[in-house]
């Protein structure tokens, strides 16, 4: 503890999130687009990508309800589940455009989510985990016996002329970006910096002003939200959905996954723990029923031997930081003169 | 000058367990205000009813002439309420300042900007300046104790709530924090301080309340109420009921 406390003298964190790193981002995103539209990709790397896409986004959410806010969430299946058989009443039922299905999806998950709040937001912990994923069985419940949505047979999403694979990349490849980008600044904002002091005690958060209500609602809200779109693309990808299929369990395997092997509480974990999680997944699809089994043991590995994950292991042994929602008392600027004084 | 706080025949627990007994007392503004009593008396309850953890189930809180009786947390916080708790609370996965600069943005309602300065003021004041930039989880018990205040402040609050912040240190650190004490009553503070260091307490307050049982059961000048023979009573018959 003595020893600890020295540590006013410790390497100080850089923070990477200045022109240069930005304008990394950028480059590797203007090349994700054009790759695209240069047709350099082949389908396969496409729907890899796209996979990678969907699930950092699902990460990124998730990341922000347990990591940053502490609300451990057993149930964003709910809104994927959602989502995805909106899109397919919208285009089957309805005859609407695809795009008009994804926004009503995300409108529909949007006002679910507020609905829950008044309920969730009554429990904290574990309770709050338990009631999310009750919910997320409920409804998959209801929809295997509500006609509307073919009770459990399942519906196909009709378009015509159905997205092809490169506009479905550029759908998940935009949700991504917007994603990232939205992450970042909720963090940066008032209520960003509340959200860290809320996970870390709840009480003593709402005892320095911090609206514990409204900061949750905020970022269910956005979790919900993104995590429909994410759920839209996938169908609108796999063409087909079920209550299974939608509410199902796994959706939030994969993003606990994710966000454990990737790093909580940081901003690129999810990106790491998405590419590990789509190139395992797809690797051990040639071993099928091992799969969930070797996930599981990499996840416990990892947890036991780097429990900040990828991202959190390499950024504290390097002292570095990308993105950081993290606030200093000095401005990095006032930082840089000092050590070139230095 | 008016009264800041004032408890009327409050009743408050958690869940069924009902703690505080129609507890009636106020506190003026200006003043420092202290708070004894035995063990398990209710001292922290009281500040748990004040600050809106635990909502009273009959009774009324007034703050600066406001109903506050049901007024959320957070609320009382931008009200001017700013506490400390016994067992420090740190924000652990922050680092020190950002413990405090939550509260000044969140608290006193400034930009991050302004908060910056109210934050570093608040740690200078503490001594805990040289240390901002560590995780409050790796702080030791004092420091701890320290950023209770500090981040109490960065609320820049009317009342402050001291909470047992002299238990367990030596007794230069407890003048320390006596001038501490005082020199935030000179800044205009009200200031509402549980302790169990009796001398402290003669020294340091205006007022002094003896709370048994969840009840009041003196208020007056710090010195009659501590020589008084009730008090005596209740005090060294818990202490001697601890010892054995
Ligand atoms: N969170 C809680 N839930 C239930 N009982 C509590 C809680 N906190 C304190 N108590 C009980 O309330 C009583 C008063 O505690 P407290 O207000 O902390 O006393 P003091 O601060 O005067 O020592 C004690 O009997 C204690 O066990
Ligand atoms: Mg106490």
């Amino acid at each position: 503890m003595e020893n600890k406390t020295l540590a006013s003298v410790r390497k100080p964190i850089k923070v990477l999130d200045g022109k240069v790193m930005l304008i990394v981002c950028i480059i590797i995103v203007a090349f994700l687009y054009a790759a695209n539209i240069f047709g350099i990709f082949s389908s396969n790397t496409m729907r890899y990508l796209m996979k990678i896409f969907l699930y950092i986004t699902m990460g990124e959410m998730w990341n922000l309800l347990s990591g940053f806010t502490g609300m451990t969430s057993l149930g964003n299946q709910t809104f994927i589940g959602l989502a995805g058989f909106t899109v397919a009443v919208a285009t089957s039922t309805y005859n609407l455009p695809i795009w008009l299905g994804i926004l009503i999806g995300l409108a529909i998950g949007v006002v679910v989510a507020f609905l829950l709040s008044f309920v969730l937001f009554r429990m904290r912990g574990m309770y709050f985990a338990i009631a999310t994923w009750v919910i997320a069985e409920a409804i998959c419940t209801a929809f295997k016996s509500w006609p509307y949505v073919n009770m459990g047979g399942g519906m196909s999403i009709k378009a015509k002329p159905y997205p092809k694979t490169p506009e479905i990349y550029l759908m998940a490849l935009t949700l991504f970006v917007v994603a990232m980008i939205v992450v970042y600044l909720l963090l940066r904002t008032k209520t960003g910096l509340g959200l860290t002091a809320m996970r870390d005690d709840a009480d003593a958060a709402s005892s320095v002003g911090v609206n514990i209500f409204k900061s949750k609602l905020l970022v269910y809200v956005i979790a919900a939200g993104f995590t429909a779109i994410a759920g839209a693309i996938f169908f609108i990808n796999k063409g087909t959905i079920y209550p299974d299929s939608g509410f199902n369990i796994d959706w939030t395997v994969s993003m606990v996954f994710i966000v454990i092997v990737g790093g909580i509480g940081t901003v690129s974990g999810p990106v790491v723990g998405a590419i590990v999680y789509v190139l395992l997944d797809e690797f051990l699809a040639h071993f099928p029923g091992w799969s969930n089994i070797i996930l599981g043991a990499i996840a416990i590995l990892v947890i036991l031997f780097l429990p900040d994950g990828i991202m959190g292991t390499l950024q504290k042994k390097l002292h570095f930081e990308i993105f950081s929602q993290k606030r200093f008392s000095e401005h990095k600027k006032d930082i840089g003169k000092k050590a070139q004084l230095q | 000058m008016g009264n800041i706080l004032t408890f009327e025949h409050v009743n408050a627990g958690y869940g069924r367990v009902q703690i505080l007994h129609d507890l009636s007392f106020s506190v003026e503004e200006g003043e420092v205000y202290g708070v004894i009593g035995p063990n398990g008396c209710g001292k922290t309850t009281m500040f748990n009813a004040l600050i809106g953890l635990i909502i009273p189930s009959s009774g009324k809180i007034t703050f600066n002439g406001h109903d506050i009786t049901k007024v959320k947390p957070a609320q009382r916080c931008q009200m001017g309420i700013g506490r400390t708790y016994q067992v420090p609370r740190p924000f652990e996965g922050m680092s020190v300042f950002e413990n405090v600069l939550v509260a000044a943005v969140h608290g006193a309602n400034h930009s991050e900007h302004d908060a910056r300065k109210v934050a570093l003021d608040a740690l200078k004041l503490t001594e805990l300046y040289e240390k901002r930039e560590i995780p409050a989880g790796e702080l030791t018990l004092l420091d701890r104790k320290r950023l209770e205040i500090a981040r109490a402040l960065g609320t820049e609050p009317k009342l402050l709530l001291l909470d047992e912040v002299a238990a367990g240190l030596t007794e230069a650190e407890v003048q320390d924090v006596m001038k501490m004490v005082a020199n935030l009553k000179a800044a205009g503070y009200s200031i509402i301080w549980i302790e169990h260091v009796i001398q402290t307490m003669v020294e340091s307050t205006d007022h002094l309340m003896c709370m048994a049982q969840g009840h009041e059961l003196l208020i007056g000048d710090p010195r009659p109420v501590m020589e008084s023979k009730v008090v005596e009573e209740v005090y060294l018959g818990v202490e001697e009921e601890d010892e054995e």
